[in-house]
């Protein structure tokens, strides 16, 4: 773990994940970039609002065959919802996201966009419009295109990969398949990435430190 | 209330300024007013207002903010919709627990069912579709199903007449429903509850029992294939317990023999043997009298138990007789020389069994003789007759038997007939074909 004092506030921000540059200042919500040992502040997150999620920062759990621990989160909202995309950190350095939206978890994983594509990513990489239902091969198997939506970043908080200033947009297209996979493919200024990984269930995750909701027992899978 | 306290957030109508519970803040899209009926677009901070809505559902079966538990898990309803495609007009419950995310309660006619929202899409094969190794029907395709009217919140925006393009493919017990618009599919699997269980977490109004001439829902089991089903234990059961009777009253007792000989119109023989030992009361007592070689004659042959305690006499008769000859048309016979008597109902006891016999002779081939004993003629050269007697336990109603088992197999038949009812209603709905035995046989499939 590795502590920097926030440019703006001063109070002490650590970073869990040595590979991950981007840390939301739990005080004063400056998003503090590391570039080796010194930081620097680039901008304010936005508070993020009220939400009834079961998932906090520190939530633990078991996922793609190892431990994680959750230390980041962006919200994402379009034009008719919100959703959240929480960062775990696995126990081999490495990060993942755990998507949760309308109560469904997934779990996904960056895959390099190289080599050849299926017709619907090369299209969708050409900005050319596609439709719910079309299927295509990702990283070996077949999926179909569940929705397509233009998505904006509400806020953030811990731990990130990346800078997610407020206003920042993106074309965000969602795959399934008949197995419980799931891919993700996100295209912004910056250009497209692609996720693939399967849905998950709370429970499947074995998580521990899950977020106390008042009025609500917590599930016995968690105690 | 103190945002810390509460899972619950609370805002103003902007219509009528009631204050509004939020249950599931940060998911929910749409809420709706519950005392106006004004949706209102819950992700706007200032709540701006979607569509008034001023009819508002006086009495909801399940009013929103009651809990239940079902299956295990403890689910609030948070919001509801009524929906119709032009042929059918339900009713949808959002279930939500933040540990365990989103569930539907369909009700439809009164029944109830479960919905989940499916993220593993079921495969297509032919035009029916395979769903976790299980063969869902077509049943319904390409209806529109429309929101009629909204309460509560949402995780998407509800608009009131939001229209979705939907087919149900169904297996007994179990719906699998596609609905797609233009930006996305989504699959749901609706499980059918039994009236305890939707009873038992919500408290609803008991759903109707099935009753010939009502239109049953397209994924409602039989109610008879699962009573049909357990019939056949009770029926073998029976069964059993029928042979088991029948053999202990039927046939225990070996048959008991007895014999002798009456001179063709000779004396009157009285024969009594015994005992004959009857443990159960009720009995019925089969007599088997046989009489080999009778011929050109009869034997009239009375037969009594008697009882050796109260001397209760329970009679029978029997005439054995046997006649041949050859005529025109050639040789010829008639006559039985045995007969099998019945006599039923014999209390407990030991018996005697008295049998008077006395054997005559058509015509006179014989020779006329005087017998100076017995102070009678007696005709010569007549053989005596062989008269035997088989007594045994039981007369075996072979008839009560079959009449027994018919009735046993009315109520089964009864409940096959009423089942294939129940699906040809069932199956009425759905495209294409007329339900045949292979749709009947499905629906006994187990749900």
């Amino acid at each position: 773990m590795q502590s920097v004092a926030c440019p703006t506030c001063g109070a002490e921000v650590s970073f869990r994940s040595p590979a991950l540059p981007v840390r939301v200042c739990d005080y004063c919500r400056t998003l503090v970039v590391r570039y080796s040992q010194s930081a620097q502040a680039m901008g304010e997150a936005a508070v993020l609002p009220f939400d009834i999620s079961p998932i906090q920062i520190g939530t633990e759990g078991h996922c793609f065959d190892q431990s994680f621990q959750i230390i980041g989160r962006v919200r994402w909202g379009w034009t008719d919802g919100a959703w959240n995309e929480w960062l775990m950190l696995l126990a081999d350095g490495s990060h993942a996201w755990l998507g949760e939206a309308m109560g469904q978890f997934m779990a996904l994983r960056e895959v390099e966009l190289g080599g050849s594509q299926a017709r619907v990513l090369r299209r969708l990489m050409n900005g050319t419009n596609v439709l719910p239902g079309e299927s295509g091969t990702i990283a070996g198997h077949n999926y179909e295109v569940a929705d397509i939506r233009t998505i904006h970043c509400l806020g953030c908080e811990g731990e990130l990969p990346f800078t997610a200033p407020s206003g920042w947009e993106a074309l965000s297209v969602d795959f399934r398949n008949a197995d419980g996979r799931c891919a993700s493919f996100q295209k912004d200024a910056h250009g497209p990435t692609l996720y693939v990984g399967h849905y998950v269930t709370l429970t499947a995750l074995e998580p521990r430190h899950l977020r106390p909701l008042p009025g609500w027992s917590l599930p016995v899978y968690a105690g | 209330m103190p945002a810390e306290d509460s899972s619950v957030r609370t805002l103003s109508c902007p219509a009528c300024g009631g204050t509004i519970a939020m249950r599931a803040a940060g998911y929910t899209v749409t809420l709706a007013c519950e005392y106006c009926g004004t949706l209102i677009d819950a992700t706007d901070p200032d709540a701006r207002i979607i569509t008034r809505y001023q009819e508002m559902q006086a009495s909801l079966a399940i009013p929103l903010g009651t809990r239940g538990t079902l299956r295990g898990v403890e689910w609030e309803a948070i919001g509801w919709l009524q929906r119709s495609d032009g042929w059918a007009i339900w009713d949808e419950y959002l279930l939500f627990n933040p540990y365990a995310g989103y569930r539907w309660l369909i009700a439809q006619n009164g029944q109830w069912s479960l919905g989940l929202m499916l993220t593993v899409m079921p495969r297509r094969d032919g035009g029916d579709q395979i769903y976790k190794g299980r063969r869902f029907n077509s049943f319904y395709s390409g209806n529109t199903a429309r929101v009629n009217r909204v309460a509560g919140e949402f995780y998407w925006r509800v608009k009131i007449g939001e229209e979705v393009r939907a087919s149900d493919y169904v297996r007994p017990g179990h719906m699998l429903s596609l609905e797609q618009d233009d930006r996305e599919t989504s699959w749901t699997i609706s499980e059918f509850l039994t009236g305890r269980e939707i009873r038992a977490a919500f408290d609803v109004d008991p759903p109707p029992g099935w009753l010939p001439g009502m239109t049953p829902l397209a994924h409602q089991p039989s109610p008879y294939a699962r009573r049909l089903k357990s019939w056949w234990p009770v029926a073998a059961l029976a069964v059993v317990a029928l042979l088991l009777l029948l053999s202990l009253f039927g046939r225990t007792m070996q048959p008991q023999s007895f014999g002798f000989q009456v001179t063709p119109d000779g004396p009157s023989i009285s024969q009594t043997f015994g005992p004959i030992v009857l443990p159960l009361g009720r009995q019925a007592m089969t007599v088997e009298t046989l009489t080999s070689n009778v011929e050109q004659g009869w034997v009239d042959i009375d037969v009594s138990f008697v009882n050796r305690k109260t001397q209760d006499s329970y009679d029978a008769y029997a005439l054995n007789e046997h006649y041949s000859g050859r005529d025109s048309d050639g040789y010829w016979s008639e006559g039985s020389r045995s007969q099998t008597l019945k006599v039923a109902s014999l209390p407990a006891g030991t018996y005697d069994l008295v049998v008077d016999a006395q054997a005559h002779h058509w015509g006179s081939s014989g020779n006329w003789a005087w017998d100076s004993s017995s102070s009678t003629y007696r005709t010569e050269g007549l053989p005596p007759v062989d008269v035997s007697l088989s007594v045994a336990r039981g007369a075996r109603f072979a008839s009560n038997f079959w009449l027994a088992v018919l009735l046993i197999l009315v109520p089964p038949v009864l409940m096959l007939v009423l089942h294939i009812m129940f699906d040809n209603a069932r199956l009425a709905q759905k495209d294409g074909a007329t339900a045949d035995g292979d749709d009947w046989l499905r629906g006994l499939e187990t749900p």
